[in-house]
């Protein structure tokens, strides 16, 4: 079979994925927790514990305060000490719940077997209900509440859903641990949300550079046995894992401007997330845990990490885990080097999205200085979205708004690969950016007017 | 948690810098110029050398005192303005007329229009152009000076486009075309060897820096309509072979055309530029009263660019098939 990725842009930065070997690691727990209560895309859930209460590994300690929002538990069992604002890891205060751990105590309804259970539910809102229950969120980096997207508004109907193990950014490694490692689990998971979705085509779509996730995945189909599920090995490109870019890959559909996957008939779940599925259906077990990745561009083998973690650990106390921050590290990154979140504030708790620590030397991260546009095009024939981030640059710090919507600001993913090309070292991204949210204000005030 | 960096990603940058983009292209350009400095020895040296030295000379001495902005200054990219300009004549160059080109190049061509990436013309095309209308004569005394190797039986006298334009195209007919493009010591420098010239394409085509389509569609359009004109009457007018090796149709082509900041930023738009080229040269060959026509042909492109990336853009993910 010849390998496919998608057609517009891209780049190839160096894979640099050091911990690739590193099995994962199960982390201590810490004396104390601070739950987040904006883990996901949408309205942050509402605290409903108080100080004082006792409370098991699972037991809710946040609500979801609107349609798209999602539930949140404790991933410790103990006592709840505070209820409070605290800062998050970009130094923005957020609702936290702080428990006190005491000892390890599961609530009893939770499946700890290491049992792996095959057989597929067939009640559709039942699984959905406990997908809800669960509070599961994409994990591939947005975070929005799994059980909306597996909900599609009535009248469109997904003919095929795609699994993301694709893991395009460079460094990180945890989507390829557990495909190793665990590759019944993400299958059945995939299975599920395949059921509730009305039993459309199932591709799990993994790049070319994971060759044992490969192996273990498809061995792993071949003894379960499912039927309507393939997968598919793709070319190596950032960014591949992209939404928007993943469809065009293995589907050869464009998902028009401003639409939703599911308008091309397409469902985007991530690895982690079918295996937060499966957990949370067959295991009855909530979104408590996730894998992250250790490493840095300088990071000798013996510092480099896979981790499994519960959220609400503090990101400093995960560091010290891996044997502290190194001397090296001139910025941490949470995520990926290209489209991941610098760590402000190290103080803050891990949450369920949390996918990394990166350690980048100076040498690696630091900007360097902004010369003159040479009109090389690498930006707009990187970019995946067939955009002319030139152009964007030059109409926003003109000014012109018309313009900037005319070249689809508005459809700038934020990937990176403009500025990662330029030559020039122009901060093309941040401009964009701030390009899109003017464009996207624009939209919406238009919308609002006209009704 | 001190001291650490917090920015927007991208977190990484390509090892990508206009320096490195402009070295890349002065290595490029090693083969033909290795060429002319074992045919032309000394004087070939120096031309370079002079050229490249005055243009970076010039450019930092406007950023620094003119514009008051030192940042502008590129020297690699100065260098190889300074080196395209010496491909572009003849090796016995006098070096007051270097300075002049050197001057318009950088001078009037590039900074006055704002410096790195803001001129409309190619300046390096710009300097060689000034320079042939105004001391015509010292850029077409095409002498022949010692070089290195001295067993290269080059002689003194008109170029093959020269003498077709004088003389009539059937004076060129036998002339060997092979031998032309592999080694053809007189003419401007860069005429040297169109092989050594493509041989530095191809490096910039495997490390990325250009694209082939505005080379490509210049050599098809010439071969297209040379073709044509030579098919209806190949007394009067060139075949397509001898048009693609004589004068200096490679090196504008591959290196004066596919320069990123005069020419378009679309691979269609590239395609236009490129054919709207070929043709222009062609006519110029043809009928113009210049026996060449290459660099006129740039120039009057360069000015349809701002025109072309209006009306030719990338194609957007998500507004075609649905």
């Amino acid at each position: 079979m010849s390998k496919h990725t998608f057609s517009i842009g891209g780049i190839h930065p160096q894979d640099a994925k050091f911990s690739r070997g590193c099995a994962t690691e199960v982390l201590p727990l810490p004396p104390v927790v601070y739950v987040s209560m904006a883990q996901h895309l949408g309205a942050p859930a509402v605290p409903c514990v108080a100080p004082g209460d006792k409370v098991k590994v699972g037991t809710v300690i946040g609500e979801p305060a609107g349609f798209i929002s999602a539930y949140v538990h404790s991933p410790v069992s103990g006592t709840v000490k505070t209820v409070a604002p605290r800062k998050d890891m970009l130094g923005n205060n957020v609702m936290h719940v702080e428990i006190t751990v005491e000892g390890d105590e599961w609530e009893e309804t939770i499946d700890r077997t290491p049992d792996i259970i095959t057989e597929i539910p067939t009640d559709r809102n039942a699984v959905l209900d406990k997908i809800k229950m669960a509070g599961v969120v994409g994990l591939g980096g947005a975070t929005f509440p799994t059980h909306v997207k597996l909900n599609p508004a009535p009248g469109s109907k997904a003919d095929c859903i795609l699994i993301n193990g694709s893991e395009c950014e460079p460094y990180l490694t945890s989507d390829n641990r557990i495909m190793i490692e665990r590759p019944s689990e993400i299958i059945i998971g995939a299975a599920i949300m395949q059921m509730v979705l009305g039993g459309c085509r199932c591709v799990i779509a993994i790049e070319d550079n994971k060759p044992e996730a490969i192996a273990s995945m498809k061995a792993a189909l071949v003894d379960l046995g499912y039927k309507n599920m393939e997968i598919a090995v793709l070319k190596k490109k950032y960014p591949q894992g992209g939404e928007k870019q993943l469809i065009d890959a293995v589907l050869k559909r464009q998902v028009r401007s401003g639409a939703l996957p599911i308008s091309v008939g397409a469902v985007v779940q991530n690895v982690a997330t079918a295996l937060a599925v499966y957990e949370a259906v067959q295991k009855n077990k909530p979104l408590i845990t996730n894998t992250m990745t250790i490493t840095g561009d300088l990071l000798p083998v013996s510092g480099q990490h896979n981790y499994l973690f519960r959220i609400g650990m503090p990101l400093s106390f995960i560091a010290e885990q891996a044997g502290g921050v190194p001397e090296y590290a001139a910025k941490i990154v949470s995520g990926g080097p290209m489209m991941g979140k610098a760590v402000a504030n190290l103080d803050a708790s891990a949450v369920k999205g949390t996918a990394s620590l990166l350690y980048l030397s100076k040498e690696a991260t630091k900007r360097k200085e902004e010369g003159h546009c040479i009109r090389c095009a690498k930006c707009a024939d990187s970019c995946p979205m067939g955009l002319e981030p030139f152009l964007i640059n030059r109409l926003y710090k003109a000014g012109d708004l018309a313009g900037m919507e005319k070249a689809s600001a508005q459809d700038c993913i934020e990937c990176g690969c403009c500025q990662y090309s330029c030559p020039a070292n122009i901060p093309l991204v941040d401009n964009l950016r701030m390009a899109k949210g003017q464009v996207m204000a624009e939209i919406k005030n238009r919308r609002n007017n006209g009704k | 948690m001190e001291n650490k960096i917090v920015s927007p990603n991208p977190h990484l940058h390509s090892r990508n810098s206009t320096a490195s983009l402009m070295r890349d292209v002065i290595i490029a350009l090693a083969p033909a110029m290795l060429l002319c400095v074992l045919c032309y020895g000394w004087s070939a040296i120096m031309l370079l050398a002079l050229s490249a030295g005055f243009c970076v000379l010039i450019e930092w001495a406007i950023a620094k005192w003119m514009m008051r902005q030192p940042s502008i200054f590129c020297p690699s990219a100065a260098a190889l303005t300074g080196l395209l300009l010496a491909l572009n004549m003849p090796p016995t160059t006098p070096w007051w007329t270097v300075l002049i080109g050197s001057i318009v190049a950088i001078g009037v061509a590039k900074m006055s229009f704002g410096g790195m990436g803001q001129n409309v013309f190619n300046p390096a095309i710009t300097g060689r152009v000034f320079l042939l209308v105004s001391f015509p004569q010292q850029l077409t005394t095409w002498d022949i000076p010692r070089g290195f190797i001295s067993s290269i039986d080059a002689v003194s006298g008109p170029t093959l486009l020269m003498q077709a334009k004088l003389d009539g195209a059937s004076t060129v007919a036998n002339v060997d075309l092979l031998k032309t493009f592999i080694l053809n010591p007189g003419g401007s420098m860069g005429e040297i060897s169109g092989l050594a010239l493509l041989i530095g394409f191809v490096y910039l085509l495997c490390r990325k820096v250009v694209k082939p389509w505005i080379p490509l569609s210049i050599f098809l359009t010439v071969i297209l309509v040379s073709s044509i004109f030579h098919l209806c009457n190949p007394a009067l007018y060139t075949g397509p072979v001898f048009n693609l090796v004589a004068g200096g149709l490679i090196l504008g082509a591959c290196f004066m055309a596919t320069d990123y900041v005069t020419s378009p930023m679309s691979d269609w738009g590239g395609v236009i530029f490129g054919v709207g080229l070929g043709f222009i040269v062609m006519m110029i060959r043809y009928f113009g009263s210049y026996p060449e026509g290459v660099s006129f042909a740039i120039l009057i492109m360069n000015m349809t660019v701002p025109l072309i990336d209006r009306a030719f853009h990338r194609k957007k993910y998500g507004y075609g098939r649905a």
